[in-house]
């Protein structure tokens, strides 16, 4: 009963990748924080200038 | 003794109430699907589709849900902490309550009775009981890490300890009303308000009940049922303190194109569309941890429950965010493509997931295995077929509805009435039903699988008596 009851934590994490980013993962994980940064600017009404209510006033005027 | 100080009782307990409460929500689940393509399977007043669809809900999420995630729960903690709970008549009194309260909930919602918040339906009284039962949830897992036998954390108990603290944040702060009688209340926030704090609840209940729970089961039984150690430790790690940072900002992605601020809604794209980077750190973890030996997809049956749960839970993970963006849900929001993607996350997602952590934990508990492998595969190919069907469908036919419902004449009037939409609806809703027959079938294999294998089990420990 007793050996099954326990888990050795050696046997859920592996050695030699223990501490490996895959490069990708790194990029897109920083990719998307700047493209957050850029976001964040264009579409916030005090510093980008877009607003919900002109773009709807623009959608009118065509 | 043992048996009790181990409490494989309750675990049981909570998987089976778990699979009790499951086929439940999965029968209301279909009725309401035939219901929206013929209006005679409505039964007034207790079983039409308003309050069939909040049984159907609830029903799955908390009672499917939450009950595995309680029993799954304390049988992670008692192997990674090396201890049995620390309260272990608490956890028994916990799974009576647990029990008591989804049905008080079910027939509380058969009434009527309905805070009209989505996934906080259930009137004050309830509430309260909720809360109890969390705190008695909470007592027991906080306990026994604290009072641990195993120094280092496995990144399952972040997971866990995350799950705990973040739900009962969450429910208190979106439940607080005023009472106006016994089975009627207003909540403390109105207007805009009112919306903003129940996405922020809304879109966390998915994040922290259909989220950080299932990847914790992912985790664990990833590595126990394959025998293959996880890719990377740092991984994971980073991944969880991210996904649990960007999370709780990105409620306001279900109201764009609100009254709510501009700046608001944009803070939150912002933050969801982050969110693709910390889940995939998970998908990509999982997938390098078979990718050391893929032969494991054929030799043990559970790989594959594994790997196209994560893969279904990656693919959440870019529809999701991707729903958020501004012209995307301009097309999709109010359209049926929501339901598409719910279904793929709930029974690709969490359901598979789930089912293959207790195909795992019944025959442990009992030292045996599985009574059928196979129809552990049929299973699987079933609720595999049942829901891509489901969210197919859906996607097809809500991106159609978003089309024609934009789609305007030269004068700018629009083309179709809503009427003309909403029956083009029909075929794509038949064959959703159809997928769920397909689903609940697998799921009926699933539940004789691990029936049998309680019997075998049963057999087998009284001939050893
Ligand atoms: C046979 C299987 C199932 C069928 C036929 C089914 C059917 C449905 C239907 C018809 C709706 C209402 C959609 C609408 O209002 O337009 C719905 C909603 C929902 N179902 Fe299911 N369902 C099934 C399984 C599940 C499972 C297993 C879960 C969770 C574990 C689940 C969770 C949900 C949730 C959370 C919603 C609300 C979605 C929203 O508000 O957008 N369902 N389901
Ligand atoms: C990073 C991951 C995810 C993100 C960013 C995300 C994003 C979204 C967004 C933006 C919506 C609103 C769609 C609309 O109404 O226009 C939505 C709805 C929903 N999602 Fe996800 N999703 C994610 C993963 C998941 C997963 C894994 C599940 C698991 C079941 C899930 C379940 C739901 C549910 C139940 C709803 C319907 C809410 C309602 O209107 O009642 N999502 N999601």
């Amino acid at each position: 009963m007793a050996d099954h009851f326990v888990d050795d934590i050696e046997k859920f994490e592996a050695k030699e990748t223990a501490h490996t980013l895959p490069v990708g993962w790194v990029i897109l994980f920083w990719a998307l924080i700047l493209w957050g940064v850029y976001y964040f600017y264009m579409y916030t009404p005090s510093l980008g200038g877009w607003s919900q209510n002109s773009a709807l006033e623009e959608s009118l005027q065509k | 003794m043992n048996e009790y100080q181990y409490d494989h009782q309750t675990v049981k307990g909570f998987i089976l109430s778990s699979i009790f409460w499951g086929v439940v929500g999965i029968v209301i689940g279909l009725w309401i699907s035939i219901q929206m393509w013929n209006a005679d399977w409505n039964i007034a007043p207790y079983f039409t589709f308003g309050r069939l669809r909040v049984v159907h809900t609830n029903g799955l999420a908390f009672g499917l849900g939450v009950g595995a995630i309680f029993g799954i729960f304390y049988y992670i903690v008692m192997r990674l902490t090396k201890r049995p709970l620390l309260f272990p008549k608490l956890a028994r009194v916990h799974l009576w309550v647990f029990n008591a309260a989804i049905a008080l909930a079910a027939l509380s919602l058969f009434a009527g009775m309905n805070q009209s918040l989505e996934y906080a339906e259930l009137e004050w009284p309830l509430d309260i009981g909720i809360v109890i039962l969390w705190v008695m949830f909470a007592v027991n897992i906080f306990g026994t890490v604290i009072k641990r036998k195993e120094e280092q954390m496995y990144i399952s108990l972040w997971y866990i300890i995350a799950t705990v603290v973040a739900v009962a944040v969450l429910y208190i702060v979106n439940n607080l009303s005023i009472p106006a009688g016994l089975t009627k209340s207003y909540s403390v926030f109105a207007g805009v308000n009112s919306a903003n704090v129940e996405w922020w609840y809304g879109h966390n209940a998915v994040g922290f009940v259909f989220t950080t729970p299932i990847l914790a089961m992912f985790y664990y039984f990833l590595p126990k049922s394959t025998g293959l150690p996880i890719y990377s430790h740092r991984l994971s790690i980073i991944a969880f303190w991210s996904l649990i940072f960007g999370y709780l900002w990105t409620g306001a992605h279900h109201l764009v194109y609100t009254p709510l601020p501009d700046w608001i809604q944009t803070t939150a794209i912002v933050f969801t569309i982050f969110l693709i980077a910390p889940s995939w750190g998970s998908v990509v973890n999982g997938y390098y941890t078979v990718g050391s030996d893929w032969s494991k997809m054929q030799s043990q049956y559970l790989t594959k429950f594994f790997i196209w749960g994560i893969t279904f839970y990656g693919l959440q993970t870019v529809q999701g965010p991707t729903q958020a963006l501004r012209v995307v849900s301009s097309l999709i929001h109010y359209t049926d493509w929501v339901p598409g993607h719910v279904h793929m996350g709930t029974m690709g997602w969490v359901t598979m997931t789930t089912a293959a952590s207790m195909y795992y934990i019944i025959p442990k508990i009992y030292n045996t295995e599985i009574y059928s492998v196979k129809a552990a595969n049929t299973h699987f190919w079933l609720v595999l077929v049942g829901q891509l069907m489901f969210s197919v469908t859906m996607w097809i036919t809500g991106i159609q509805q978003g089309a024609l419902w934009k789609a305007t004449n030269a004068d700018g009037s629009l083309k179709y009435t809503f009427y003309e939409t909403l029956i083009k609806n029909y075929p794509f809703w038949r064959l959703r039903t159809l997928a769920g027959v397909i689903f609940t079938v697998g799921m009926l294999f699933f539940i004789y699988n691990i029936l049998m294998t309680i019997r075998k089990g049963s057999i087998l420990a009284a001939s050893k008596a």
